[in-house]
Parts: structure tokens; C-alpha cells; sequence
């Protein structure tokens, strides 16, 4: 019931919206406000009650759908969705919290904001595929919408038109890959609980698993931002309000790969042998390639996003290392990664509403005027280029670790990507940013002043912190789901090693 | 008792904290409150040493922080002579110089800001000395790093304070992406990354590190000079000075450049591998010659007397309103005595005369690698010998010019003494300086890292014992401290300007513009970095979202476009297109 309310909460408030005037616009914004506070207050109270290492899902609820097709409305979370569903209610009330920003059409962007909070929410949370591909889609439509209407900047239609196109076409690549596996399992259903065991007793043929597997792997990938399918996300979010670009780098881009983690490995070892060599080789287009775009960016939101896209690839080398250690750092950045990458944007959106520009070459000697959100940015900087004390450097350690045994040159690049590229551009940054003499025409800008303005960016650096500092309230719950994983991933087919032999 | 060091460490992260948090605005509060944290920190690691005598080993000391199948990472805590040596050193000389700095930055607008990097600072340090296991040992020192950062660009508002504050943290980063690595590979091949596990495990089986030992030693290696400051990442530290002089005293002298020596010396047993020690050797020469002891008896001593000197420069600074350029000096010992006594001390100290600390340290190096030594390298010791002489040399010349003579400049004529709370930390660390060579340290930590040899002697025998045990490393660092000394007597006693660079020529050039290494640096991350950062971004944004993101659409469109001349909305067209597709059809199946 907790989990349901987490997920409908959100949406039955959007419902509530509509039926307010478009100029009561305090009560807009109270209630949303309200609303994803309640949900991120329940979410940390779902995360304190899991009880790490039990077998199965836990907090479920099954409401038969259709029953034809073996659909159901069936919610649950264990190890390695309990922490995203927290992550993604904390960004939820952060974006909330940013959006006075928004000044015409509030009525509209909240009802979104609020979509694709629930949604979000209810794709990390379903254990039907239908429902989570359902879910996930409730929440992506409103960022295209958004972008759109509330975005910024003279690229503008060309980003709303990219991230609408990569990301349809993305999800419909796994769209197939999921339908594939539907027909080829033969369970008559997407139920992942139904699914597992049915392909524990009867696994997926080679030939189809070779095949699906890049499906999902592919198609998630472009909800990501795997290189080469990368173009569209430092552009949208460039274009993106601040609280569109917030959900989305943060948390829905999750989405992908916690599919991939949940769906893809477990389910097709064949696939995972064929295509993970060529995943690593991928994820250091990410860490490096992306890396080095990043170093070169002018605009301070197209650095964040290409830094973003770094980031990925530390979770894709985590996943290619098909190891415990190593998925279990990829799932602790995914939820560290959620809180800095909305953090990241917050602050660039802050910045933006004060200076109008975020041109870094313009910009340049806020810590002055604007000491809280300059020291926001440094310490979010700083998280960003793996600095300890913060959840990123935790995943990101985990990941090298775990990927040694495996891929040991590949963490060496990783490490120099991270740890090197990522120091120079995030140093940078804060260089051009905060440091510096002040320009002139900065003097009238403000600091987050009162409590309000605060909070947000409060509320993501403690979470940050806290997770960076005790990573056993992250890798406890992860670790048993992620081995139960790696275990099924690694599991060569019978037929397969007599072959070999 | 396994309180203590929990405490000790965290104390000065509370203090940073609460002043970041709650006493902003009060700056003789945050002040104070930093002072306390590091002063009971020094306190409670004096407790700690009394009752345990250096060592103790207890299982309240360590948590388990982080465990993942077979990653299992510790918070704990390592008490042994080693990291008791380095509390004192971390908590005493920077305590002292907490307390100069209440005086320095007195008048400075965000005093509270400083009081919190500099208790992050000590927070970071004292983890690093405490850590039991190689990944904590990094996580603070990543955030030794960071405080570093923000204490050398604490005034960020200036362009070279800034730009030297990036630099330092970059610098520092490509060391720790060699630690990182080496950390990796020790976990890898010996499954374990605390200190007392891969201890164990080496001793069972010695050659548990194989071919490996090299590398991960090289590579451990990497984040020491980064930290340290060693060639060829040595480029970050002259322009550290864009800080508040007290943070020079800090990085260079009590601790940052110390953290890696102390990190070698922790990790020593690792790198214990004939083979190794042969590239170590010339570049931290101790440790190189198998000489940990010597190395931490030289990085006490030498965190005295630098951070005396450092802060003795500090208050001539301060006394003269901030003019840092020596010619424009002279005279001095007149108008600040007691600056004047202290440095002199420190330089004394520095140049290696007896009886003061300096002169020990640098026999036990002198000594491991003398013709009678541990280690004989006549071309390591002919280097120290010629070093000692260049240090005497430039520290001689410092003296002459800025403290005796006449003043050059009117700027010297209102200078004054600084006031107690600077002046007794320098007298505090005089006193340090003159007595840390016999006091017994060398002994102490000889016999920790296993010297059987190593008993304490008495006062007085000590204050001879160099001449006894090695007495050509005696005689030969004497004998350069004496000819550095003359040399900058004779160029310098009555100089009004600088007479060197004229007789050097293209060498002083060079000299001044530090060898070309920052040019040299620069240019090859031009080369590298940027120019492939360069192409990946033509790559991007012409070929992968020019040609095949715009390719697809545009190949799209235009095929929209055609289609579109198809629906002319002209019902003939359509007649007639249906006929002709009728046809078509037709003729292939009737074919």
C-alpha cells in the first residue's frame, strides 16, 4: 500500500490540479510542493522499513489487469530499486522546490512535473514490464512537452525535436526487445516474478537471447545517452527548464539502466557473453570521449551534461564487468549520480535566473555576491570529479574495483578519465564560475537568500553526503539482489559449455 | 581508551563543520573554535601516546565501513609510533600554527572561512595518519587535497590565487591516479587493503606480490609525489605561496608534503622488494635507501624549523604590511629581534649546524648512504652533499639581505614586532628546532622499523653520535654547510642588489622561470589533451550529430518532400496514379 500511495500520490494531485484555476497560482504551487513532500517523506520511510537481504520483493501489490495477456498492476522493491524510488522522490521535491522559476503557464508545468514524478516513481517500483514501460513513457512525454514550451535558448525546437526523436525511438527498440521476449519465453507474461521463474525452468534460446539482448540493451542504451547515441542530452538539457532537466538526467535516465540490470542480464547469459565486450569498448566513449567534449564546453549546462554522460559510463563499466562489486558500485551511482546530476542543474538554473547568461567566459566571480550557491557548486563540482565523502566516489571506487579482475585496462582509462579529465574540466569550471574578480555586471545578482531557496540544494548535498559517507545503508540492500543477478547473468546455457567442451 | 582516537579525529571536522554552519558571522568565535579542536586534539593524542605507549591495538578502533563480496573496507584506526609521531607533529606544529594565523589574518573579511579549511585540513590530515587500510588512507587524502585546494585559493578573488589553487588540486590528481591504481592492484594480488592483513599476508608468503611488486610500488609511488611535491610534480608548490603565508607553513612544512613520505613509510613493507628501491632510491632518496626511519626522523625535525621559517617570513610580511620582495628589505634584525632570533634558529637548523635538529636528520640520510652505511651510493651521497651546500648557500643569502645590513627601502623604517600570539608560536618552534635532534626520536623509530641496533643513549652521547657511527657523513655535511655559508657571505654581506644573475647568464633565466617546466606542462596538455578534446569535439558536432544525427533528418525530410509533390490534392492525379498502379500490378502478376 506504501508503495502505491508513493506512486499515485503524485498523479492524483496532478488530477487535483487540474480541476484549480490556472491563476490561483499559491495554491499551485502549495500543494504541489506538499505533495512531493509527503512522497519523499514516505519514500524515506519505505527505505528505512526495507529489510535488507529477504529473498523476495518486498512492500508488493497486485491488482489484476488484463488478464488475457497475463498483464497485472503489480508493484514491489527490493535491493535494487528500494534506493532509486528514494532517489527519485528526493529529486521530485527538489525540482518542485525550483520551479518558481516558472512564471507563465505554472498550472501546465506543475501537472507535468507532477506526471513524471509519479511516473518515474512507478517505473522503478513495477515488476510488470508493461507497467514499468507504461509508467516510464508517463513520465518522458511531459519532458518533450516541456522542453518545448518552458525551454530556453535559441536551439530550443531543434533539442525538443532530437531528445523527441532518439528517445521515441530508443524506447521503441526496447519496446520490440521486451515484446520479443514476451513471445520467445513463452511465460505468457511480463511479469517479472512469473518471468524468472519460468526462465529458470525453461531459459531462452541462444539464438533469440543474442538477439533481444541488444534490443534492450541498445534501446535502453539511448535513454542514457550510451555513445555513439549521445547527441540529444547535453543539448536538451541545455534547452531545459531547470526542473525538466533536473528529473530527467537525474532520474529518468535511470530508468535504462535499471532495466538493463533487472531485465537484460539476468535473463539472457548468452546475450551478456556476446555483447558485453563490446559494451566495455562503448562506456569509454562515455568516460573518455565524452569526457573530453566535456573539457571543451563553453556553455556551463552543456559541460554538465557531457559530464553527465561520463558518469554513464562508469555505470555501463560496471555492468560490462558482470561482477558483484562492480554492478553493485554502477546501482550506487545511479542513485548518487540522480541526486548530483539534479543538483548540477539546480544550481546552472539558479545561476541562469541571475545572470541570464551561462556563457562560462561572461560569468566569473559569484562566490562574492552569491557565497551559499557558489559553495553549493564548488562541493557539487567536487562530488563530480569523484571527490570522497560523497556517494559518487563510493560507485565510482566500487566499479573500478569490481572491474579489475575482468577488464583491467579499461579501468586504468576509467580511472584517468574520471579522476584526470574530469578534475580538469569540473576544476575549471569552478575557475570561470565562482573564482575570480567579480565583472561589474554581476553586482546586482542574489544568493539563495532565505530558507526556501535552500532547501533544495540542502536537501540534495545531505543526501549525497550521507550516502558518500555510510555506503552500507546503499550496499546492504544492494548486494544480495545484485548477486542473485550476477549469478544468473554469468550462468552459461548447459547446452552451450558441452559444446565448447 | 579506543575513544581517543575517534576523537582526536573528529574533532576538527566538528569544528569545521559548526563554524560553516553556525558561526559565520563570528569571526573571533569560529577563530577560537578551531584553535580548541586542534589544541584538545593535540591533547588527547598526548593522553593516548601516555597510556599506550605508543601502541595499541583494540578492537573499538575500527568499523566496518563498506564490505562487497570480496571488497571489505575498514574505518579504523592505526596507533603505533608511526602515526603517534605524525599526530604530534600534525596537531602540535599545526595547532601553533593556528595560533599565528588568529594573529596574521586578523583583519582579514572571512577570518571564518579560513578557521573551517584549516580544521578540514586537520581533519583530512589526521585521517590520513590514522587510517588502518590503504582505501581510507586515500579517501583522506583526496581530502587533504581538497583542503589544500580551498585554503591556497582562500583568496579566490585573485586571478593567481585561483589559477594556483586549480593547479595544485590538478597536479595532486595526477598523483592519486597512480594511487588509485596501485591500491587496485595491492587489493587484487594480495586480497586484502588492511595494513596488518597484507603485513600478514607478506610475511606468510613473500613473494605473494610476484612481478607485480614493481608496478603497484611505482604506482603508489605516483600519489606520494603528487602530494609531496617530487619531480616532475613539484610544479604546484612554488605557486601554493598565492595563499595566506601560515598555509605555506602548513602544506610545506607540517604536513601535506609530509603526507607523502608518511604514506611511503606506512606502506614501506610493500615496496620492501629488492628491485624496487633502485628507482625509488632517486627520487625519495630514505625510503629509496631503505631508510624509513631516517625519513621520519628528517620529516619531524623538518616540519620545526620549516614551519619556523615559513612563519618567521610570515611575520616579517606582516610587519612590513606585506612586501615580500627581500632587496626591499634589510636591517631587520633591529626592528623585529625576536622574528630575527627564531630564524635565525631555523636557518641554523635548516643548513644542518650541530647541535641543532637539522644536522641529525640529515646524518641519518647522510649516514644510510656514506660508504659505511646500509645503503652505499656514493652518487646519492655526493647529491646530498651538494644539495646541503646549495640550501646553506640560498638560506645564508635570504639572511644577509632581508635581515642584515641596511635597509633598503623606507618601507622597513615603521616596521614593528608582531604581536605575542604570532611570536610565540616561532618561539615555541626555536625551541622545537634546537633540542628535536637528541631527544630520541631517531631511536624510537629505528627500533620500529626493526633496527635491532637502535638504543637510546644518553643526552650527551647523542649530541656527538653522528661523529661516532658514520663519521665521513658527519664531516662531509658539515664541511658543505660551511662552504654555502662562505659563499653567501661573500656575494651577499654588503650587496644592495642581486649580483648572481649577471654571472650566471642564461642560467638565472632559466633558474627564475623554474626550468621551463610549467611551459613544458603546458604545452604538452595542449598537445594531448586539448588537442584530442579538440578533435572529439569536430568529431561530435560535425560527424556524429552533423553527418548522421542531421544526416537521418535531413534524409528524412527530403523524402517527406518528395512524397509530398505525390499529394497534389488534384483528383485527376490520383485517377490517374491509381490506373497506373493497377497496371502495374497487372502486368507483374499476368506476366
Amino acid at each position: 500500500m506504501l508503495l502505491t500511495t508513493l506512486i499515485f500520490l503524485p498523479l492524483l494531485t496532478a488530477l487535483l490540479l487540474v480541476l484549480i484555476p490556472a491563476n490561483f497560482r499559491f495554491v499551485l504551487r502549495a500543494l504541489s510542493l506538499l505533495a512531493t513532500f509527503v512522497t519523499m517523506v514516505l519514500a524515506v520511510v519505505l527505505f528505512a522499513k526495507f529489510q535488507p537481504g529477504v529473498a523476495d520483493y518486498q512492500f508488493t501489490a497486485q491488482a489484476s489487469w488484463l488478464p488475457a495477456l497475463g498483464i497485472s498492476y503489480h508493484v514491489g522493491v527490493d535491493g535494487l530499486n528500494v534506493a532509486l524510488v528514494l532517489m527519485a522522490a528526493i529529486v521530485g521535491f527538489a525540482a518542485t522546490c525550483v520551479s518558481w522559476e516558472i512564471k507563465t503557464g505554472e498550472k501546465l508545468f506543475y501537472i507535468l512535473l507532477l506526471l513524471i514524478i509519479g511516473g518515474i516513481i512507478g517505473a522503478f517500483a513495477s515488476l510488470d514490464l508493461f507497467f514499468f514501460y507504461f509508467f516510464n513513457e508517463l513520465a518522458l512525454v511531459p519532458v518533450f512537452i516541456m522542453i518545448g514550451v518552458w525551454g530556453r535558448g535559441p536551439d530550443k525546437n531543434y533539442a525538443t525535436f532530437q531528445i523527441t526523436l532518439y528517445l521515441s525511438l530508443g524506447a521503441f527498440l526496447a519496446l520490440f526487445g521486451l515484446i520479443a521476449l514476451y513471445v520467445q519465453s513463452g511465460a505468457n507474461s511480463l511479469d517479472l516474478v512469473v518471468l524468472k521463474q519460468h526462465l529458470a525452468q525453461k531459459p531462452l534460446e541462444a539464438g533469440s537471447q543474442k538477439l533481444i539482448f541488444p534490443m534492450l540493451l541498445f534501446g535502453f542504451g539511448v535513454l542514457v545517452g550510451l555513445v555513439p547515441f549521445h547527441t540529444w542530452a547535453p543539448l536538451g538539457y541545455g534547452s531545459a527548464p531547470t526542473a525538466t532537466a533536473m528529473m530527467h538526467a537525474g532520474v529518468l535516465k535511470k530508468a535504462g539502466l535499471y532495466a538493463i540490470i533487472r531485465v537484460a542480464l539476468p535473463f539472457m547469459p548468452q546475450g551478456v557473453a556476446e555483447w558485453m565486450p563490446i559494451l566495455a569498448w562503448l562506456c569509454l566513449g562515455n568516460i573518455l570521449y565524452c569526457g573530453w567534449l566535456a573539457m571543451r564546453q563553453k556553455d556551463l549546462n552543456l559541460l554538465i551534461g557531457y559530464s553527465s554522460l561520463a558518469h554513464m559510463g562508469f555505470v555501463f563499466l560496471g555492468i560490462a564487468s558482470v561482477s558483484l562489486i562492480g554492478i553493485t558500485g554502477a546501482v550506487v551511482i545511479m542513485v548518487a549520480h540522480g541526486l548530483l546530476a539534479a543538483l548540477s542543474f539546480a544550481l546552472s538554473g539558479w545561476l541562469y535566473n541571475q545572470t541570464g547568461t551561462l556563457e562560462m567566459a561572461k560569468l566569473g566571480g559569484l562566490m562574492r555576491k552569491m557565497p551559499f550557491v557558489g559553495m553549493a557548486l564548488v562541493i557539487c563540482f567536487m562530488a563530480g570529479c569523484g571527490l570522497p565523502g560523497f556517494g559518487n566516489f563510493v560507485g565510482e571506487a566500487l566499479v573500478m574495483f569490481g572491474a579489475w579482475k575482468s577488464l583491467p585496462w579499461f579501468v586504468v582509462a576509467a580511472a584517468w578519465g574520471g579522476l584526470v579529465i574530469g578534475g580538469i574540466y569540473m576544476l575549471r569550471a569552478i575557475r570561470s564560475v565562482v573564482h575570480g574578480p567579480q565583472p561589474d555586471a554581476w553586482s546586482g545578482v542574489s544568493d539563495a537568500g532565505n530558507i526556501w531557496r535552500k532547501l533544495p540544494f540542502a536537501v540534495l548535498i545531505a543526501a549525497l553526503i550521507i550516502f558518500g559517507c555510510f555506503p552500507k545503508l546503499l550496499t546492504e540492500r544492494i548486494k544480495p539482489n545484485v548477486a542473485e543477478i550476477v549469478e544468473a547473468a554469468a550462468a552459461k546455457a548447459p547446452a552451450k559449455v558441452a559444446v565448447t567442451k | 581508551m579506543s575513544l581517543l582516537p575517534w576523537l582526536i579525529l573528529f574533532l576538527p571536522l566538528a569544528g569545521a563543520v559548526g563554524i560553516t554552519l553556525f558561526t559565520q558571522r563570528d569571526r573571533d568565535l569560529s577563530a577560537k573554535i578551531s584553535i580548541a579542536a586542534v589544541w584538545l586534539s593535540f591533547f588527547f593524542s598526548g593522553l593516548l601516546c601516555l597510556f599506550t605507549s605508543g601502541t595499541f591495538k583494540d578492537a573499538g578502533l575500527s568499523a566496518e565501513w563498506l564490505t562487497v563480496g570480496d571488497l571489505v573496507v575498514d574505518f579504523g584506526f592505526i596507533i603505533d609510533p608511526l602515526s603517534s609521531l605524525m599526530l604530534f607533529i600534525v596537531t602540535g606544529v599545526g595547532g601553533l600554527i593556528h595560533i599565528y594565523s588568529y594573529g596574521y589574518m586578523h583583519e582579514d573579511r572571512a577570518v571564518s572561512r579560513f578557521f573551517a579549511s584549516l580544521s578540514l585540513f586537520t581533519f583530512a590530515m589526521l585521517g590520513v595518519v590514522l587510517a588502518n587500510n590503504l582505501l581510507m588512507m586515500f579517501i583522506f587524502w583526496e581530502l587533504v587535497g581538497v583542503s589544500s585546494y580551498l585554503l591556497i585559493g582562500f583568496w579566490y578573488e585573485k586571478e593567481s590565487a585561483a589559477d594556483a589553487a586549480k593547479k595544485a588540486f590538478i597536479t595532486n590528481r595526477l598523483g592519486d591516479f597512480g594511487f588509485i591504481l596501485g591500491i587496485i592492484l595491492v587489493w587484487a594480488t594480495l586480497g586484502g587493503l588492511n595494513f596488518s592483513v597484507l603485513k600478514e599476508t607478506l610475511a606468510k608468503n613473500p613473494g605473494a606480490m610476484g612481478g607485480l611488486a614493481t608496478a603497484a610500488g611505482l604506482l603508489l609511488f605516483c600519489g606520494a609525489m603528487g602530494k609531496s611535491a617530487q619531480f616532475p610534480l613539484h610544479v604546484w608548490l612554488p605557486d601554493a605561496m598565492e595563499g595566506p603565508t601560515p598555509v605555506s607553513a602548513l602544506i610545506h612544512a607540517a604536513t601535506m608534503v609530509a603526507a607523502g613520505v608518511y604514506m611511503l613509510c606506512r606502506v614501506f613493507f610493500l615496496l620492501d622488494v629488492p628491485g624496487s628501491h633502485a628507482q625509488l632510491g632517486y627520487m625519495v632518496m630514505a625510503v629509496g635507501l631503505a631508510a624509513p626511519g631516517a625519513a621520519m626522523f628528517h620529516l619531524a625535525t623538518h616540519a620545526f624549523f620549516k614551519a619556523l621559517l615559513f612563519l618567521g617570513a610570515g611575520s616579517v610580511i606582516h610587519a612590513l604590511h606585506h612586501e615580500q620582495d627581500i632587496w626591499k628589505m634589510g636591517g631587520l634584525k633591529s626592528k623585529l629581534p625576536t622574528t630575527y632570533r627564531t630564524f635565525l634558529i631555523g636557518t641554523l637548523a635548516l643548513c644542518g649546524v650541530p647541535p641543532l635538529s637539522g644536522f641529525y636528520s640529515k646524518d641519518g640520510i647522510l649516514a644510510a648512504a656514506s660508504p659505511s652505511g646500509s645503503h652505499p651510493n656514493p652518487f646519492l651521497f655526493i647529491l646530498v652533499v651538494g644539495v646541503a651546500a646549495l640550501t646553506a648557500f640560498y638560506m645564508a643569502r635570504l639572511f644577509l639581505v632581508a635581515f642584515l645590513g641596511k635597509a633598503k627601502d623606507h618601507c622597513v623604517d615603521h616596521a614593528h614586532e608582531s604581536p605575542g600570539v604570532m611570536i610565540w608560536p616561532l618561539r615555541i618552534l626555536g625551541t622545537l628546532s634546537v633540542i628535536a635532534g637528541f631527544m630520541g626520536l631517531e631511536q624510537m623509530l629505528g627500533r620500529f622499523f626493526g633496527d635491532e641496533h637502535a638504543h637510546s643513549l644518553g643526552y650527551i652521547a647523542q649530541l656527538f653520535a653522528p661523529f661516532g657511527h658514520a663519521p665521513l657523513a658527519a664531516f662531509f655535511g658539515l664541511f658543505a654547510t660551511v662552504l654555502g655559508f662562505s659563499v653567501a657571505y661573500a656575494l651577499y654581506a654588503n650587496a644592495s642588489t642581486d649580483p648572481l644573475p649577471a654571472k650566471l647568464g642564461f642560467l638565472a633565466r632559466a633558474m627564475r622561470d623554474r626550468f621551463y617546466f610549467d611551459e613544458i606542462y603546458t604545452g604538452l596538455i595542449r598537445l594531448t589533451h586539448e588537442a584530442i578534446s579538440y578533435v572529439a569535439s569536430w568529431i561530435d558536432r560535425w560527424l556524429v550529430a552533423g553527418l548522421v544525427v542531421r544526416g537521418t533528418h535531413g534524409t528524412t525530410e527530403l523524402f517527406g518532400r518528395a512524397l509530398r509533390l505525390v499529394q497534389t490534392g488534384n483528383l485527376q492525379t490520383y485517377a490517374f496514379l491509381l490506373v497506373l498502379g493497377v497496371a502495374l500490378l497487372l502486368f507483374i502478376i499476368l506476366k
